[in-house]
């Protein structure tokens, strides 16, 4: 951090602080330091260390540590010594060097007011420290001093460490004592507990400041206030108004916006709208009619199926279109009608037509739309629809029962397979997509047909983005759209766009909404 | 879409030239095939084909097609097929219930492990594609050695007949046992669900071949030591059980057997000799400008035929200049129309070779709703709300928490939900804004929440019998979020409309929210939406515990007037 010609200006009382930091040299816990400093440990905080932070001098860090805190039993322990260190201490009373144990476990008992299993915990301690050894060969156990002066076990040690610091809680335990405190927590003489400790650690700037370096100021302000203002106050107290560090985040504000799916969606009909199309919209539940034999698909085809797409209940059948339309589609299904196509050559149920669904996608508007076409109609046409569609799924990372299907069509006299690519190119282009690739490809309603991959700079990466193709003859005849008059039309899932632009894992977010991922959203 | 594994060593050998495997990666597109994976190191492509060409089930039928696209085979693929002597004979009872038969005699088979693979592949491939599950085709696939000709395609009772099947060798079972009992059985029933007698195909010592569609007989099954193969192939569509037969037949001859022809004689039509598999090639006429006028290109007769010819379709000129006759394989089953030779035309001539002409024009218009829509979302984000996009998808659960009662004659329903989560759709957009809130419930507060979208209410008066309706909802949730709140936020929107003088709340009682806290909302005598504090137990029903209130209107009576 370079000042030019401003000094940092910190709190007189911080300075002293800051001092005092910078002799400790290291990262230190807060709480030790506000103890060492006399000043309570919110004021320190929120107080210098807070201000310090803020001028870029200090910062502090959190850690997860393990703290070790003695239980009851453990603290009547702190001055009398552990049960081993007592009954040792009564053992060697009138330079005894052996005692039957037995009869020293009454006097124990008396002595010390210890429970039989508190001596035995206690002989078996000494045994291990070899203070003590044990005899059977006179037919009951005796025990023997085996050490005069014992020095204090590591058991012992940890407790002093307690005693010390005269506290109950302790979490930085020397390295060569962790062992004892294990075997002590056994013994249940502590509990443990996760603790996180803040320490506070200079930065590089408030390990070298100088006094010379600040400005020291003895009462801060944060604001200046209207008073201020009226009565000419405020030049005195500029200089002790606080400075902020200007590149620090501000805090988070609850604001209002939108969501990245709308913004995407305007996005495409921008693009759509400023190359000559006009928006469309229509009903999402949908009859078969409409969704599947318009588009030639043949009524046993397995997209058709329950599994593949939502049917209704309620309502369960729809009305169908006049007499004529249902004529037609029936003929071209069974035998091409007047299109020129052999047809499927099966018999056609206007019972599976009936049907009502939801639509599977948005193509099911478009074909509502090619029926409102005359011989009046202005050519071309150019019309889309972006709109929800939905499929018989689970939803996954990847998957969704629904989405949002992009659909662009044009209608027009010798329109041929070029001038859609002209046209996907041209679309992609807008949408950020300079390279194209269109393939050979299949769907039920277009011939020729075709895949379009686009290369994303962005991943670095060729995408599959959707389909396109050429509308058949069987499913333009019956609204009287005939060759010459062709149908180009393409179609995209808009949530492949939006786990590319937004760098989505798992794509139900979009429709999930959380908060915190709308709030830190781009777009 | 189907998929299928190409090994590059097979594959060189189906086509005859070396092969490196970036360039076929970059080449199968161009033959209308996906390429899914490429395995480098074990010099494999997994491809995926399109539903319209079974016949690219196999290494054999995407060399085929290879062979085309490097130019090293061109034109209609040359089969050899010899006269058979081996008859079926048809009892007509079949035509009730599964009414046609193919099949063929291939002999001097010699496959390796791989090519077993294929042929499994195939005959699942056609199941699915032309079959539809076995319902238009079954196959059968038998040891020609252990059966004896003539065979019989007839119908048997129930009962009528024991056989032992494949993949339950050890008992003898009768067709019912086997509908019942047999996993294949269980699986395939509903074919022949209303049946009184079941297809069956004898051989001439009265062995069991197969009940097609559900299993072979145990003693026809294919071994390592099969020389000779019988293949049947029964439906109930005749183009489509022909197609299988003739992409199984041709696949059999590209891997070196010789295929042999079967008679099929229906009883009652004793002179009429049916002789499969029928290798003679479709036949369509087209147009010179009628192919150009689609590609957008100027193409000579001479340069068509040269794309057919690539793609493995004949094409010769005819007295009228305009006209060609195009021969197409026997193995293609998706030939409908001429506008499907114009995309074989594109096909060989190479999508990647046309030239994207952009044609300018048209006057774009917006749609109104959306405007409005989208007027709607600034006014709200304006007032500090955060807006939403929620599922139309709903569960008649989320009613009950709103405290609304689900009635299924008044409410969209589905018929076939994934789960209980999806059984209905949305009919406000207040039970999407309650579970944001409740999704949301540990992030940081305050929450003001919006969402412009269409709810879906029945209609009797559409030919669909439901309609869709764009609604604004507003919710708030703080610790003091009250019914003052969310009218400041309603007045706010209403007057940046201009029309807060023609609005009007009445108080109301409602299930969802407060009673004394809550009212319909009026626009010019019309009712359009309702505003309230949320009832506690309501918001305790999403697992929340701090107050909340919204309000939901719907916006399309001001389009009109909007639009004026």
């Amino acid at each position: 951090m370079i000042y030019i010609n401003q000094k940092l200006s910190i709190k007189n009382e911080h300075y002293k602080i800051l001092k005092k930091l910078q002799k400790i040299n290291k990262p230190i816990e807060a709480r030790t330091l506000s103890e060492k400093l006399k000043i309570p440990y919110e004021k320190l905080m929120s107080g210098a260390i807070f201000s310090l932070e803020q001028v870029g001098l200090a910062k502090f860090q959190e850690e997860e540590v393990e703290v070790i805190t003695l239980t009851k039993e453990a603290k009547s322990y702190l001055d009398s010594g552990l049960p081993e260190r007592q009954i040792y201490d009564v053992l060697t009373q009138n330079d005894r060097k052996e005692v039957k144990l037995l009869d020293f476990s009454k006097e124990i008992e008396q002595e010390l007011n210890f429970s039989k299993r508190l001596f035995f915990v206690g002989i078996s301690k000494m045994k291990k420290n070899r203070w003590i050894m044990s005899s059977k060969a006179m037919g009951y156990e005796q025990i023997f001093i085996n050490n005069e002066s014992p020095e204090k076990t590591e058991e012992e040690q940890v407790l002093d460490l307690f005693k010390d610091s005269n506290s109950d809680s302790l979490s930085e335990i020397p390295k060569k004592l962790q062992q004892a405190v294990n075997s002590i927590y056994n013994r249940k003489l502590v509990t443990k507990d996760k603790k996180i400790l803040r320490l506070v650690e200079l930065t590089p700037n408030g390990k070298k400041i100088t006094e010379e370096e600040l400005q020291l100021i003895d009462d801060e302000i944060k604001l200046i206030s209207s008073e201020m203002l009226k009565d000419g106050s405020w030049k005195e107290k500029l200089p002790n108004l606080k400075n902020y560090e200007v590149n620090a985040l501000g805090p988070n504000i609850a604001a209002g916006k939108y969501h990245p799916l709308t913004v995407i969606i305007n996005e495409v009909r921008e693009v759509f709208h400023s190359m000559g199309f006009e928006e469309i919209k229509g009903t999402i539940v949908e009859e078969a009619f409409y969704n599947f034999d318009c588009l030639y698909q043949p009524q046993d085809h397995p997209a058709r199926e329950m599994h593949d797409t939502f049917y209704l209940k309620n309502p369960a059948v729809g009305k169908l279109p006049k007499k004529k339309v249902i004529e037609t589609i029936k003929n071209t299904h069974e035998n091409g009608g007047n299109t020129g196509s052999t047809g499927w050559g099966y018999k056609w149920s206007e019972e599976i037509a009936k049907k009502i669904l939801l639509r599977t996608h948005t193509t099911a508007t478009t074909i509502r739309r090619l029926s409102h076409i005359t011989k009046k109609s202005k050519l071309p046409m150019k019309v889309f629809c972006v709109d929800r569609v939905f499929r018989n799924e689970s939803e996954d990372r990847t998957h969704l029962a629904q989405f949002m299907q992009i659909d662009g069509i044009v209608i027009g006299e010798n329109l041929s397979l070029s001038d859609l690519i002209g046209q996907l190119v041209e679309f992609y282009k807008r949408m950020g997509f300079e390279k194209v690739v269109t393939r050979p490809g299949f769907f039920p309603y277009t011939e020729p047909s075709m895949e379009v991959s686009v290369y994303s700079k962005k991943l670095g990466a060729w995408l599959e983005m959707g389909g396109s193709g050429i509308f058949r003859p069987e499913v333009t005849y019956a609204w009287g759209i005939r060759d010459p008059v062709r149908v180009l039309a393409w179609g995209l899932g808009l949530e492949r766009l939006a786990q590319i632009k937004l760098k989505l894992g798992d794509i139900r977010h979009l429709y999930q909404s959380p908060i915190s991922w709308l709030r830190e959203a781009s777009y | 879409m189907p998929s299928l594994t190409l090994k590059l060593d097979r594959l060189e050998k189906l086509v005859g030239k070396e092969l490196k495997i970036d360039d076929l990666e970059y080449d199968l597109q161009w033959i209308g095939l996906d390429v899914d994976d490429v395995n480098k190191e074990e010099n494999e492509i997994k491809i995926e084909y399109d539903p319209n060409r079974p016949d690219y089930s196999s290494p054999e039928g995407i060399a085929r097609n290879l062979k085309g696209y490097y130019e090293i085979e061109i034109g209609l693929p040359e089969f050899q097929i010899n006269e058979g002597t081996e008859k079926i004979n048809v009892d007509p009872k079949v035509r009730k219930i599964r009414p046609f038969v193919v099949g063929a005699i291939v002999r001097n088979i010699d496959l390796d492990e791989d090519q077993v693979g294929t042929l499994m592949n195939i005959q699942e491939a056609l199941h699915w594609a032309l079959g539809r599950d076995r319902m238009k085709v079954a196959i059968g696939i038998h040891d020609y050695d252990q059966v004896k000709g003539p065979y019989i395609y007839t119908t048997v009772k129930p009962d009528g007949v024991k056989f032992r099947p494949l993949h339950m060798e050890a008992y003898e079972m009768t067709p019912k046992e086997i509908l019942e009992e047999h996993e294949m059985g269980i699986r395939y029933a509903h074919l022949l669900k209303d049946a009184e007698e079941y297809p069956i195909i004898y051989d001439a010592e009265g062995k069991v071949v197969s009940l097609p569609p559900i299993i072979n007989g145990v003693h026809t099954t294919v071994t390592d030591k099969t020389k000779n193969l019988l293949l049947d192939l029964t439906g109930t569509d005749f183009k489509a059980v022909n197609y299988s037969l003739n992409i199984i037949a041709s696949t059999f001859a590209d891997m070196g057997a010789k295929v042999e022809t079967l008679n099929v004689i229906y009883d009652d039509k004793p002179d009429e000799i049916l002789k499969v598999p029928d290798f003679k090639p479709q036949t369509m006429q087209v147009h010179l400008d009628y192919i150009n006028s689609y590609l957008g290109l100027k193409l000579s007769a001479n340069d068509i035929i040269k794309c057919l010819n690539k793609v493995r379709l004949n094409a010769s000129k005819t007295k009228n200049k305009n006209i060609l006759n195009v021969k197409i394989p026997a193995y293609r089953c998706d030939f409908m129309h001429e506008v499907d030779i114009v995309e074989e035309v594109a096909i060989g001539y190479g999508y990647q070779n046309l030239i994207p002409v952009v044609k300018e024009g048209g006057f774009g218009k917006y749609h109104h709703a959306e405007v409005f829509a989208n007027k709607a979302r600034d006014i709200m984000i304006g007032a500090g709300c955060l807006e939403m996009v929620n599922s139309t998808l709903s569960s008649q659960k989320d009613y009950e928490k709103l405290g609304l009662d689900f009635n299924e004659k008044e409410q969209i329903v589905l018929l076939n939900p994934v789960s209980e989560l999806f059984n209905t759709t949305r009919a406000n957009l207040l039970i999407g804004l309650m579970k944001n809130l409740s999704f949301n419930r540990s992030a940081e507060k305050p929450f003001r929440l919006f969402e412009v979208g269409d709810i879906l209410l029945l209609d009797k008066n559409r030919d669909v019998g439901a309609r869709r309706e764009l609604h604004l909802g507003v919710i708030t949730l703080s610790e003091s979020s009250d019914f003052s709140e969310i009218k400041s936020l309603l007045d706010h929107y209403f007057r940046t409309l201009g029309i807060l003088n023609d609005v009007i709340i009445k108080p109301i009682s409602n299930p969802t929210f407060i009673e004394g806290r809550t009212g319909e909302i009026y626009y010019k005598k019309k009712k359009i939406g309702i505003i309230g504090e949320i009832y506690p137990q309501v918001i305790i029903n999403f697992g929340l515990n701090y107050p909340v209130a919204a309000f939901e209107i719907n916006l399309m009576p001001f389009f009109k007037d909007q639009e004026e």
